[in-house]
C-alpha cells in the first residue's frame, strides 16, 4: 500500500515537473476511463439492476412472500447455519496456519502453503464429488457411516464440509503476507517482557492483524453464503431440508418462477453490497491506522 | 548483577556463529560487544537474553553466578532493547511501557494507579512524558529508541541488553544519544551489554570492550587497553584507520620499504611474512629527509575538507598510503599533487602471519 502511494505521489511530481509531457492526451484518458466504466456497467451494475427489477416485477407482496415462504425460509436458515459453522472454524484454521507459516520455519512449509491454495485451484464441483466418493453410500466410508446411522452426503454435515473446504483459503491468504511483513520481533519482545504465550497472542499478535482477519472473514462469509457448485453436489436438493439460498434460487428458476428466484437472489446481492461496504470501511479504518507511515518499517527488513 | 558467558558455541546449520566464547561482565559495568557484521555479537546478546539457545552440550550463561539454562524469560529479569525497537505498533507509548507490568501474573501485578505512576516516571526519565498517548509510528527514530529503553526498564531488569542501540539513527542523533546513554547508565548503575559495529561508539561509551570476529573473542579490555595495546592484527585493524603493508621477514627483520623493523618478541621464529600497520595520523610528511627512517612517495590526492587533511600517497614500490595531517602542518608544507615527499612512520606495529587480519586490507606488497 505504502509503495503504491509513494509511487503515486512520485509520478504526480514527475508530471508537474515536465509540464504534462509525460501524460497521455486527453482523448486517450477519456477513452480508457470510458472503456473501463462501460465494462463495469455492463458486467457488474446492469446485472445488479436486473436482479432487483426482476425481483420486484410482480410487486412488493410477491417479493416478501417469496422470501418468507417456508422453503425459502428454510434455505436462508440453512445458509446462515452453514456460515455460522464454517466461518469460526476457518477463522481458527486460517489464523493457526498463517501463524505457523509466517512465524516459524519447518519442513513441509511450502507444501502446507500449496495445500491451503488447493481449494482455489480445484473446481468446486470436483471438491463436492470428492466428498460424495468419500462419504457417499458407494464411497469408501459410506457403509461404515451408514452402520453408525450418520448421514453426511445429502445432509447438513456434507454441506458444511463442502463449504469449509471451498472457503478455507480466504482467512489464511489474507493473513500470511501481513504477518510475514510484520515479522516476529514484537512477539519476541513481548516474551522477553514476561508475557506468556497466550498473552503474547491476545495482546500482540491478534491486534496487529485484526483488520486483515476481519477482511478475510468477510470474504469467507460472502463465499460461504454464495457457494453453489460444491454444495450442489453434496446437498441432494431436498426442499426445505438441504437447500441453501443459491440452490433454492436454481430450483425456483428451473420452475419458471423468475420473480421468486430473483427475490431470493436479491438477498445474496444485498449480502454482496454489504460485503463491499464493510470491505471499504475496513480498508479505510486500516489506512487511518497506518496514516503515519512507519519510517523505520521501510528499512526494517533490508538493512542487513 | 554480573553476567558470565561460559564456553558458548552456536551453530546455524553449517554456519558457526559462536565458537567457544567466554567472558565476564561485572556488576554495574557497561560492556560493548564490538565486531564486524557476521561476527556473532548479536547472536551472543540474544543468547544472554534467552531468546536463542546455545548449542546442545556447549556452555552456559550465568546471571549473578546462577546457571540460567532452565530459567524462563519471566525470571531472568533481563531488559532487552531491539535493534529496530520492536515497539508494539497498535499500542500507545504509555501502553508499550506498561506492557511488562500488565502481563505479570495476577498476584504480582501492580495496581492501575502504581502502573500509571511507574510508567510516567519512566517516560520522564527518558524525557518523553509528553508523548504518552502517541503511537510508535508518530515518533522519530531517537524517540522510539528511548521508548524501547523505558519499556525494557519497566520490568526492573537487573541486566540491560541493547542490540545496535543506535544502528538505525542518523549520525547526529546517534552521537547525542550515545552520550545520553552513558550518563543514563552512570545514574542507574545497571549492568549493561550493548552490541555495536561502530568502534568509535564502543570506545566512547563502554567501560570495557569485547572485540569479536568470526564467532570468537579477539580481545577483552578497557577502551584504552584495546586501542593502545591491541592483542592482534585484527584488533589493531578494526579499531581505527590503518595503513597495512605486507612484507617479507628476512633475518629476523621486517622491511617497510627500506626501513628495517624488529620482529615483535612474541612472533614465531619461522614466520615468513609479516604485516606492518601504521595509523594515518602517525605518519609524518617531510619535503626533505631529516635523518629519521623514511620511505619515498608521491602525492596522489588531497582532501582538505574536514578536521584533518587527508593525503593519499603512492609509495615508490606502488602501495597506496593514507596520511592525516593537521591543517597547520599541511599549510606549512604547501603540498600539491604529484609532489615527491618523504614519509616518516612515527609508530608502527608488526604482526606476523599467524595473526592474520581478515578485513579492511589496504595496500601492501604483493
Amino acid at each position: 500500500m505504502n509503495v503504491m502511494e509513494t509511487l503515486g505521489s512520485r509520478s504526480i511530481k514527475l508530471r508537474r515537473g515536465t509540464s504534462g509531457r509525460l501524460t497521455e492526451p486527453a482523448w486517450i484518458k477519456v477513452l480508457l476511463i470510458g472503456v473501463a466504466m462501460l465494462f463495469l456497467a455492463v458486467f457488474l451494475i446492469l446485472p445488479l439492476l436486473v436482479v432487483f427489477t426482476e425481483a420486484f416485477k410482480k410487486g412488493i407482496e410477491v417479493y416478501f412472500a417469496s422470501i418468507t415462504e417456508p422453503d425459502a425460509a428454510a434455505a436462508i436458515r440453512l445458509t446462515l447455519l452453514t456460515a455460522a459453522i464454517a466461518i469460526p472454524l476457518n477463522l481458527v484454521f486460517g489464523l493457526a496456519a498463517a501463524w505457523a507459516i509466517s512465524k516459524f520455519d519447518f519442513a513441509g512449509k511450502s507444501l502446507l502453503v500449496t495445500l491451503i491454495d488447493l481449494p482455489f485451484s480445484v473446481s468446486p464441483v470436483i471438491s463436492g464429488l470428492i466428498y460424495v466418493l468419500l462419504f457417499g453410500l458407494q464411497g469408501w466410508l459410506g457403509p461404515w457411516l451408514q452402520a453408525q446411522d450418520f448421514k453426511i452426503i445429502f445432509a447438513i454435515p456434507g454441506i458444511v464440509l463442502a463449504t469449509i473446504f471451498v472457503t478455507f483459503p480466504f482467512v489464511a491468504r489474507e493473513l500470511i503476507p501481513l504477518m510475514q511483513t510484520q515479522g516476529s520481533e514484537e512477539e519476541v519482545a513481548a516474551r522477553v517482557l514476561g508475557a506468556s504465550g497466550w498473552q503474547t497472542f491476545w495482546r500482540v499478535t491478534l491486534p496487529n492483524v485484526k483488520w486483515a482477519l476481519l477482511y478475510g472473514v468477510i470474504l469467507c462469509n460472502a463465499r460461504a453464503m454464495g457457494e453453489f457448485g460444491a454444495v450442489s453436489v453434496v446437498s441432494g436438493h431436498i426442499r426445505g431440508l438441504t437447500n441453501t439460498i443459491p440452490l433454492h434460487v436454481e430450483i425456483l428458476y428451473n420452475e419458471y418462477n423468475s420473480a421468486g428466484a430473483f427475490a431470493v437472489a436479491s438477498l445474496l446481492a444485498i449480502l454482496t453490497l454489504i460485503t463491499l461496504v464493510l470491505k471499504s470501511l475496513i480498508d479505510w479504518k486500516a489506512k487511518i491506522h497506518a496514516q503515519f507511515p512507519d519510517e523505520v518499517a521501510g528499512g526494517r527488513s533490508y538493512e542487513h | 548483577m554480573s553476567i558470565e558467558v561460559r564456553n558458548i558455541t552456536k551453530t546455524f546449520g553449517n554456519f558457526v556463529a559462536l565458537k567457544d566464547v567466554s567472558f565476564k561482565v561485572e556488576t554495574g559495568e557497561l560492556v560493548a560487544l564490538l565486531g564486524p557484521s557476521g561476527s556473532g555479537k548479536t547472536s551472543l546478546l540474544r543468547i544472554i537474553a534467552g531468546i536463542e539457545v546455545p548449542d546442545e552440550g556447549s556452555g552456559t550463561i550465568l546471571l549473578h553466578e546462577e546457571d540460567t539454562t532452565d530459567i524462563s524469560f519471566r525470571d531472568r529479569k533481563v531488559g532487552f532493547v531491539f535493534q529496530h525497537y520492536a515497539l508494539f505498533r497498535h499500542m500507545t507509548i504509555f501502553e508499550n511501557v506498561a506492557f511488562g507490568l500488565r502481563v505479570r501474573p495476577r498476584n504480582l501485578r501492580p495496581s492501575e494507579e502504581i502502573i500509571k505512576q511507574k510508567v510516567m516516571a519512566l517516560l520522564k526519565l527518558v524525557q518523553l512524558d509528553w508523548l504518552g498517548d502517541r503511537y510508535p509510528s508518530q515518533l522519530s527514530g531517537g524517540q522510539r529508541q528511548r521508548v524501547a529503553l523505558a519499556r525494557a526498564l519497566a520490568v526492573e531488569p537487573s541486566v540491560l541488553l541493547l542490540d545496535e542501540p543506535f544502528g538505525s539513527l542518523d549520525a547526529k542523533v546517534r552521537k547525542e544519544l550515545r552520550r545520553w546513554l552513558r550518563r543514563f547508565h552512570d545514574e542507574l548503575k545497571i549492568t549493561g551489554v550493548f552490541v555495536t559495529h561502530d568502534q568509535e561508539e564502543a570506545l566512547e561509551v563502554a567501560d570495557r570492550v569485547v572485540l569479536m570476529n568470526e564467532g570468537r573473542v579477539e580481545q577483552v579490555g578497557t577502551p584504552d587497553e584495546v586501542y593502545h595495546h591491541p592483542a592482534n592484527a585484527f584488533v589493531y585493524n578494526f579499531l581505527g584507520n590503518v595503513n597495512l603493508f605486507h612484507s617479507r621477514v628476512e633475518k629476523g627483520k621486517v622491511y617497510l620499504g627500506d626501513i628495517p623493523i624488529d620482529l615483535p618478541s612474541e612472533a614465531r621464529e619461522d614466520s615468513k611474512t609479516a604485516f606492518v600497520f601504521v595509523r594515518p595520523h602517525l605518519l609524518e610528511i617531510e619535503l626533505q629527509p631529516n635523518g629519521s627512517d623514511h620511505f619515498c612517495a608521491k602525492v596522489e590526492h588531497i582532501n582538505a575538507a574536514g578536521p584533518v587533511v587527508k593525503v593519499d600517497l603512492l609509495t615508490d614500490w606502488g602501495d597506496p598510503v593514507h596520511v592525516e595531517l593537521p591543517h597547520e602542518r599541511y599549510r606549512a608544507l604547501g603540498l600539491k599533487r604529484d609532489d615527491e615527499v618523504f614519509v616518516i612512520p612515527k609508530e608502527r606495529r608488526v604482526f606476523t602471519d599467524h595473526s592474520k587480519p581478515s578485513r579492511g586490507e589496504e595496500g601492501g606488497l604483493p
